[in-house]
């Protein structure tokens, strides 16, 4: 355990060490956030501030503020490590690590996470809280629940990134994957709209798919819109279905793999 | 005498430039299926926040008083900008790499101008798929909107594309000359590039004060998309500025371009190499 501990522990410092990135990323979110803020806000004008869908104004836009919070947290797009390794090789050294394959990459994934938290997650959300007056979490028990409902969101990100990324096993180039990938998490995680804007026969095929674990329900969580034990347990079925699959897929890739010499 | 070598000059490269981007596009060409998969993986990205928008114009019915074809419109007008100068600039984005590895020496003692270099050197029509979803986009607009088109409204458009494209391109630059300077930072470019491009898609007005004042005053998109846009679509302008506001593009786009052409000039002089 403390391998994976130290493993963690070092990615978590690795973020720590880019304050410029950092700050230009948070400047970024910011504009983004104010920018998705505003076409909300004239949305909902259009039906003079009223509910729809059961989504208030100031629930839909504090559930905007929540996604763009989070975003580096889950590192949605772009992340193509372990593929970049399977592409240079550098894979079979991972592989003779005596670590589970898996757990090597979900602990660093969980120590960048961490460190997201502090420096991305933080600083957007009271700056969305400044700019707008964001709704608090709907009681105490669902604030606590909803730090666990990102844990498992990372999780749940990490399992799907991973199988992603392993796919490299079978496919050279990640480009045509990753396109698909990004049009997945944008429309059916939440990240464009509360899903329950979605029409109905579509939202329940949504509800069936593991992405609104990522995005849409730490959101729902922090605001009241699902019940905490419901939105947790569909959280824990997909870490453990996805992290399950993935270390499937990786041992039918582990037999295939040829890596050059030299 | 001395502006005419200049203009030589300067005609001079621009035969040298369109070489190297010849060479360029035709080593892509080699690679076909990468490219085509590109440009259907854009059109597919695109395509989600195309959805996003119906679904919530079937939700809320209206944004800021428009309606969706009207809003479509501009989401056209702006991809179409964004798509041409993100293809034109893809070159100078490769620039902070350049930098890092020491390879921008190399362009500086080539007797080319460096970011007309820097340009070229990574032509790459793969942006291009959101050109052709600009265009549908368009279509769909044309369809759904009745517009009287005169034939100031089509140079209006005309003039107003080009120097969207113009700004874009000069915004991209910017985050080329960040990079003489850091490239740690770069990032926050993205807010007026992506940013930009994603807020001129919607009525300029919907936006608050410090918004309005930032994209009009100091990165003058609203003047390239909305302002022509209420023209065209024969719309009154919420904001109250004067009547000429439509017509500004071109001198806004064109101030900003010298403004940074200016800050391209004193960031090559600062740049030291990384020497290895």
């Amino acid at each position: 355990m403390r391998i994976y501990r130290e493993l963690a522990l070092r990615s978590f410092r690795q973020v720590l060490t880019y304050r410029g990135a950092t700050l230009a990323g948070l400047f970024t979110n910011a504009i983004f956030g104010v920018i998705i803020a505003s076409v909300f806000i004239g949305y909902y004008g259009a039906v003079d501030g009223a509910a729809v869908r059961g989504w208030s104004e100031q629930q839909t836009i504090t559930l905007m503020w929540i996604s763009q919070s989070i975003l580096m947290v889950m590192y949605l797009w772009g992340w193509w490590e372990i593929a970049r390794t399977i592409q240079t090789g550098a894979v079979a050294m991972d592989m003779l690590k005596p670590v589970n394959f898996v757990g090597y990459w979900l602990s660093r994934d969980l120590g960048r996470a961490a460190a997201q938290m502090i420096v991305r997650f933080v600083p957007t959300f009271i700056i969305g809280n400044l700019l707008y007056s964001l709704l608090a979490p709907a009681s105490i028990a669902n604030a606590v629940a909803f730090f666990a409902s990102i844990a498992l969101g990372v999780v749940v990100s990490f399992g799907w990134r991973f199988l992603l990324n392993i796919s490299g096993f079978w496919l050279v180039d990640h480009r045509g994957i990753n396109y698909v990938a990004m049009a997945a998490i944008n429309i059916l995680s939440g990240l464009l709209i509360p899903l329950a804007f979605l029409p109905d026969p579509i939202l329940a095929v949504v509800n069936l798919l593991p992405f609104r674990a990522i995005v849409m329900i730490p959101g729902e969580i922090y605001l009241g819109q699902i019940p905490i034990a419901e939105g947790l347990a569909i959280q824990v079925f997909w870490s453990v279905a996805l992290l399950l699959l993935g270390g499937w897929v990786f041992s039918l890739g582990e037999k295939k793999v040829v890596v050059q010499g030299g | 005498m001395d502006s005419l070598r200049t203009l030589r000059t300067l005609g001079e490269e621009l035969v040298i430039c369109r070489r190297i981007a010849a060479l360029r596009l035709r080593g892509q060409m080699e690679y076909r299926t990468s490219f085509l998969m590109q440009i259907g993986g854009t059109l597919l990205g695109q395509s989600t926040e195309l959805a996003a928008l119906v679904i919530l114009f079937h939700r809320f019915g209206s944004l800021g008083g428009w309606n969706v074809g009207e809003v479509i419109f501009l989401h056209a007008v702006s991809q179409i900008i964004f798509s041409l100068a993100d293809t034109i600039s893809n070159g100078v984005q490769t620039i902070p790499v350049t930098i890092r590895e020491g390879e921008f020496d190399r362009l500086m003692i080539r007797p080319v101008s460096t970011w007309l270099q820097a340009m070229v050197n990574d032509v790459s029509l793969r942006h291009l798929g959101m050109l052709i979803q600009g265009s549908i986009l368009m279509g769909w607009a044309l369809w759904a909107v009745p517009i009287d088109w005169t034939a100031g409204k089509v140079a209006l458009l005309l003039v107003s594309i080009v120097s969207g494209v113009a700004l874009f391109t000069v915004i991209f630059t910017i985050e080329a000359i960040v990079a003489f300077w850091t490239v740690n930072s770069i990032e926050a470019v993205n807010a007026f590039t992506y940013g930009g491009s994603d807020l001129a898609q919607y009525p300029f007005h919907i936006f608050g004060r410090g918004i309005r004042f930032i994209f009009l005053w100091i990165v003058p998109i609203g003047f390239v998309v909305y302002y022509p846009s209420l023209t065209i679509l024969d719309k009154p302008d919420p904001l109250g500025l004067p009547g000429i506001a439509p017509l500004m593009a071109p001198l806004m786009a064109a101030l900003f371009c010298a403004a940074v052409g200016l800050l391209w000039t004193i960031g090559v002089r600062h740049y030291r190499s990384t020497g290895s």
